[in-house]
């Protein structure tokens, strides 16, 4: 083990979902104004935010819903980006330049404004968080899956199974999308830390998950206030969510090289 | 060629026009009594206010007689007034822009003043120092957030240094944690894409024909290397242009400043619809834009890209 860092890191997630699943956490919900604010104590590891609530119980409950939901929107937003890519690859035609265009534009704005559009739209809540995610989520995974399909399809053995009378969904699927898997697997990993990252900065700006419900950047927002006084309730969430980022990418990065020299 | 790049330009920011003038009228709520609840609070206005309301706002007529009103006066510069202030959106949109361009520039100079060098000289020795507290730096810098540097920077330069202001807008200290905040994922990912660009330029042959001609490393590394690694970099400008927008409306929200992002996220909140759209329709158009100067800037540095493609 090269990376004493990530070591640790792992022995804390391990200790907390072990700590959530025995049910040794308090409720996340609980309110206990006779420890409001508290430094980490034996009693509560992570200290208590301003209601009296256990931090670690509700980073491991928020955690449960952020990374859900990011976890949620990278399989749907991946499975939709990766068949357009794939039927835009295939063939060159008008529609698949359009959906291109519409791809580039879309990639060049900011997903916090459809965040706040879709908040517009819907009211702040889940609904439009996930709507919002989901509307741009696609596009990298269309735009990475339809490049490797260009060159996929240029490959002679696409031409031999052609010749013998292959559709296009079995070339899509049985062969195109047998061969492009790796790198777009080590995308989704990368879009992952990606959806994290908006998913808790919208809700950090009260447009995704409302309070009282835990949710890493909704905790981060509850504790500003508290920032002076009690700076754990903001550095715990936090942490969790630059450590997880983190590690998606610098995992993604490492399956993408790989990936690349598989070629 | 330059045309070519510009023609498509009309035709999005006429389509994100459409989409942007439809979305109020996508929540299916009635946009007169929206703003009577925006400027009253009551749930149950009466129907010749809100006649004189909707006649007040353009909200009469069909929807495309409604768009083209709309669009005639967007392009007159003229953007109607706020719901809730009654005040003219084109000047808060302007004096929001003018802030926003303002620590959007500063951020994505002290960017390129840090993450420009950083990366060339981490690619020109890998391993070393430099490229080990570039990589480092670089997946940190990726990994956080604005809305958790800005607190973090927060509590250690107002609160432990007790140096500078933790929010507000005006004077050039009050700028300094925004900048940074803002700086810090573009600058990760210059220095990233740079070096990853750099390290394989440096094998290029072009390279090893520079320096048997007995140039210096350094001119080597910065004229031939890095100018072409430089090029592809800029290629991935739209992650920085959206990034920067992104990052600039929480921010904004953080430390209190009077800018493009912040306008956006209270129009939001106040149900502000006019603002909202003006908003929406600057940010769409800047980073259009921003993509499109970007790329014309690509060429200027990159010689082989001039030349027509096929």
């Amino acid at each position: 083990m090269r990376r004493p860092v990530w070591v640790i890191v792992g022995a804390v997630v391990v200790v907390l979902a072990t700590a959530a699943v025995s049910g040794a956490l308090p409720d996340p919900d609980a309110v206990d104004f006779s420890t409001i604010l508290a430094a980490p104590s034996s009693g509560h590891v992570l200290g208590t935010d301003q209601l009296g609530r256990d931090v670690a119980a509700r980073l491991v409950a928020g955690g449960r819903l952020t990374l859900g939901i990011s976890v949620l929107t990278v399989l749907v937003t991946g499975f939709v980006g990766i068949a357009l890519g794939l039927l835009t690859g295939y063939r060159a035609a008008a529609a698949s330049r359009l959906l291109l265009r519409v791809v580039d534009v879309m990639a060049a704005l900011p997903s916090v404004l459809f965040g706040l559009v879709a908040a517009a739209v819907l009211g702040p809540g889940l609904p439009s968080l996930l709507l919002a995610v989901w509307v741009v989520g696609w596009t990298p995974f269309a735009r990475q899956a339809y490049q490797l399909t260009i060159r996929e399809m240029a490959r002679e053995y696409i031409e031999g199974a052609v010749s013998i009378g292959a559709g296009r969904t079995r070339v899509l699927v049985q062969h195109v999308f047998r061969n492009i898997a790796p790198p777009l697997v080590a995308h989704g990993c990368v879009r992952f830390a990606g959806t994290m990252l908006t998913v808790s900065g919208l809700s950090f700006l009260g447009l995704g998950v409302q309070p009282p419900t835990p949710e890493w950047g909704a905790m981060v927002a509850e504790g500003r206030e508290y920032l002076f006084v009690a700076p754990h309730v903001v550095v715990v969430p936090s942490v969790a969510v630059v450590l997880v980022a983190a590690a998606a990418s610098v995992v993604g990065r490492r399956l993408e090289r790989h990936a690349a020299r598989a070629e | 060629m330059l045309l070519r790049r510009l023609s498509p330009l009309p035709f999005v920011l006429l389509g994100a026009s459409v989409l942007v003038f439809a979305l109020p009228r996508l929540t299916g709520a009635d946009i007169a009594r929206t703003v009577l609840r925006a400027r009253v609070d009551s749930d149950v206005p009466d129907a010749a206010t809100q006649a004189r309301v909707a006649a007040e706002f353009g909200l009469d007529g069909s929807a495309v007689e409604q768009y083209l009103r709309w669009l005639a006066a967007t392009m007159r510069g003229d953007l109607g007034l706020s719901f809730v202030t009654r005040s003219s959106v084109s000047v808060q949109v302007l004096q929001a822009v003018s802030v926003s361009g303002v620590l959007m520039a500063a951020a994505l100079g002290l960017a390129l003043a840090v993450g420009v060098p950083a990366g060339v000289y981490a690619a020109n020795r890998p391993g070393g120092l430099v490229d080990r507290v570039t990589s480092a730096a670089g997946i940190v810098g990726v990994a956080i957030p604005e809305f958790v540097l800005a607190p973090w920077l927060v509590l250690i330069a107002a609160v432990g240094l007790g140096v500078l202001p933790a929010a507000g807008w005006g004077d050039p200290r009050h700028a300094v944690l925004p900048v940074l905040t803002l700086s810090a994922y573009p600058m990760a990912l210059v220095a990233q894409l740079l070096r990853s660009e750099t390290v394989e330029v440096l094998t290029y042959e072009h390279i090893r024909v520079a320096r048997s001609k007995g140039l210096t490393r350094t001119r080597v590394l910065w004229r031939h290397a890095a100018r072409l690694s430089l090029t592809s970099v800029t290629a991935l400008s739209g992650m920085f242009v959206a990034g920067l927008l992104g990052g600039s409306v929480v921010v904004e929200v953080v430390f209190g400043i009077p800018g493009l992002g912040r306008l956006l996220y209270d129009s939001v909140l106040a149900r502000d619809l006019p603002v909202l759209q003006a908003a929406t329709m600057v940010v769409i158009a800047v980073a259009v834009v921003g993509g499109v100067v970007v790329e014309l800037a690509q060429l200027a540095l990159d010689p082989v890209a001039r030349r027509p493609r096929r």
